[in-house]
């Protein structure tokens, strides 16, 4: 363990992000609330590994996990009526080594609005943005909302909005009709050069159309985004990276985007899924894929579709990795470089 | 020989698309959707170019054997480094690309590992420091206290590196030829 007292600059920018962050939600009337981060049950996501104790007291033992998220409990209390609210405060993801844009033990927005879809809180996002701009801004910048980051400008006075299907045109030239169809995606893709099958002791395996997909926005669509002069806000997605988005009226897309700034993913929005009988439906898929792939066995909190079945209302949320987005304000290359504690 | 891609290391030698390449830097990816991926920078030995590519953790990949041997540093052109083996005195070549970064501070007579697959030439690695002479720097100005001050130097292989202002022309420094930073005084 070492600290880093170079980093003090880059670290100030970032304390001041957090407060103007603070100050936003305050006077947007979101609540604050502060969370346990020791779950008993976690909402099972397959493509998750989580970090798990236990509590002693004599003969007794439990199981508790570190939450990845605060969504099982901002939820519980939307249903209860606690209206717009948000989440600043550690989240933990395990198996997933450290890089210079992630840390498994992370800093993590997670804010909610009622009444909002995704799109409408897009605008309220963006709005905080200008605002965690103008905060930690240099001095003597002339123009209004334009910011650099590692060489890239970028302009926060409105977002550079493209679907996911566009996107795919545009950068890796598939058709949104190949796009949303698993088998053409799957040929064309292997047309592109990639690696579609898998061979092993027990034989082939072909890839999933989510592994292949994530693939190709990894290298051919995510590089370009927030890249031509604003940020990116990417959205509907292909209904298999729903999650906990409400499904769109087209059929194959769901609620949900991601922004992004030089090429940089900074937050996770969905349009919520209040169908109770959807979301247990995807849930119990989840937890057995999560089983079959062998990651620790948490307790699944079916107590969450229960509260669901009392009426979650109407809502959006996104959840915004806080470092990076500390990264992009105090322009440093890595996460690294806003802290004061680094261990080795 | 297979491995998977979640596993590769800087430093290791991969067949991609149909040529050897290197393995510059890693970096391990949860994109939250689909599996993990490994983002990778490759280098491609034959052309020095480098590529980014994210692999499917999981995703198998042909890694290329390849030895390490102990060489001395002669001279370059335009497009390769040369070096031979003080054992055998067999000269080799490595392509200028795979030395890219920390060429210049090399000098003949330096001893580095050359990446052999049999009898060919892959890549070099840079070594950890190098000890270089410092041929010109201009004394510090009087009253500049700054603790972490720095100035520039040019080496003896001709590079410039930032140095604290008590260095002086005619010392030796040791760098690290990675980062190109200066790490201490030497005591030759």
């Amino acid at each position: 363990m070492r600290t880093l007292p170079q980093n003090i600059t880059h670290y100030r920018t970032y304390l001041r992000m957090m407060q103007a962050i603070e100050t936003y939600l305050h006077n947007n009337n979101f609540l604050k609330v502060d969370l346990p981060v020791m779950l008993p049950a976690l909402i099972p996501e397959s493509y998750l590994e989580v970090f798990e104790t236990e509590y002693r007291y004599f003969d007794t033992r439990r199981s508790f996990y570190l939450a990845p998220s605060p969504e099982l409990l901002l939820k519980r209390l939307l249903v209860d009526g606690v209206g717009n609210c948000y989440y600043l405060g550690k989240a933990f993801r395990n198996s997933e080594p450290e890089s210079s844009k992630h840390r498994g033990e992370f800093t993590m927005l997670e804010m909610y609005k009622v009444g909002a879809d995704y799109l409408q809180l897009a605008d309220t996002v963006l709005e905080m943005l200008q605002a965690l701009h103008v905060a930690t801004r240099p001095k003597h910048t002339s123009s209004q909302m334009m910011r650099t980051y590692q060489g890239i400008s970028f302009d926060l006075s409105k977002w550079e909005k493209l679907t996911v299907a566009e996107a795919f045109k545009r950068y890796a030239q598939i058709s949104a009709e190949e796009l949303f169809d698993e088998e053409q995606f799957i040929a064309s893709v292997r047309k592109k050069g990639y690696q579609t099958v898998r061979t092993d002791s027990s034989g082939e395996h072909t890839y999933s159309y989510e592994d292949l997909w994530s693939q190709i926005y990894a290298n051919e669509i995510e590089k370009n985004l927030g890249t031509a002069g604003h940020p990116t806000l990417l959205y509907d997605y292909p209904i298999q990276f729903a999650s906990l988005a409400k499904p769109n009226a087209d059929g194959t897309t769901a609620a949900r985007f991601e922004m992004y700034i030089a090429g940089v993913e900074l937050g996770n929005c969905y349009g919520e899924l209040s169908d109770w009988k959807l979301q247990h439906h995807r849930l119990v898929k989840e937890q057995q894929k999560r089983e079959a792939s062998g990651k620790i066995a948490h307790v699944p909190d079916w107590g969450f579709i229960d509260v669901l079945k009392r009426g979650l209302p109407d809502c959006a949320g996104i959840a915004i990795g806080v470092e990076r987005l500390g990264m992009i304000f105090a322009d440093v290359a890595s996460i690294a470089d806003i802290r004061l504690i680094e261990i080795d | 020989m297979k491995t998977y891609a979640g596993g590769l290391k800087k430093g290791d030698f991969i067949i991609h698309q149909g040529s050897i390449n290197q393995v510059i830097k890693t970096e391990f990816y949860s994109p939250g959707k689909g599996s993990a991926l490994m983002h990778t920078k490759l280098k491609n030995v034959q052309t020095g170019k480098t590529v980014d590519y994210a692999f499917k953790s999981n995703e198998d990949v042909e890694t290329v054997e390849v030895n390490s041997i102990e060489m001395q540093y002669m001279y370059k052109d335009a497009e390769s480094l040369y070096f031979m083996n003080a054992q055998t005195y067999d000269q080799v070549a490595v392509p200028v690309g795979m030395a890219e970064g920390f060429v210049q501070y090399l000098k003949e007579g330096d001893k580095l590992y050359v990446f052999m697959q049999e009898d060919k030439a892959l890549s070099v690695r840079a070594p950890l420091t190098v000890r270089l002479k410092i041929t010109h720097t201009e004394d510090a100005v009087k009253g500049d206290t700054v603790s972490n001050a720095r100035k520039p130097a040019t080496t003896e292989t001709g590079a410039t590196v930032m140095v604290p202002l008590f260095v002086k022309a005619g010392e030796v420094v040791t760098i690290n030829p990675e980062t190109g930073e200066y790490v201490g005084r030497s005591a030759e």
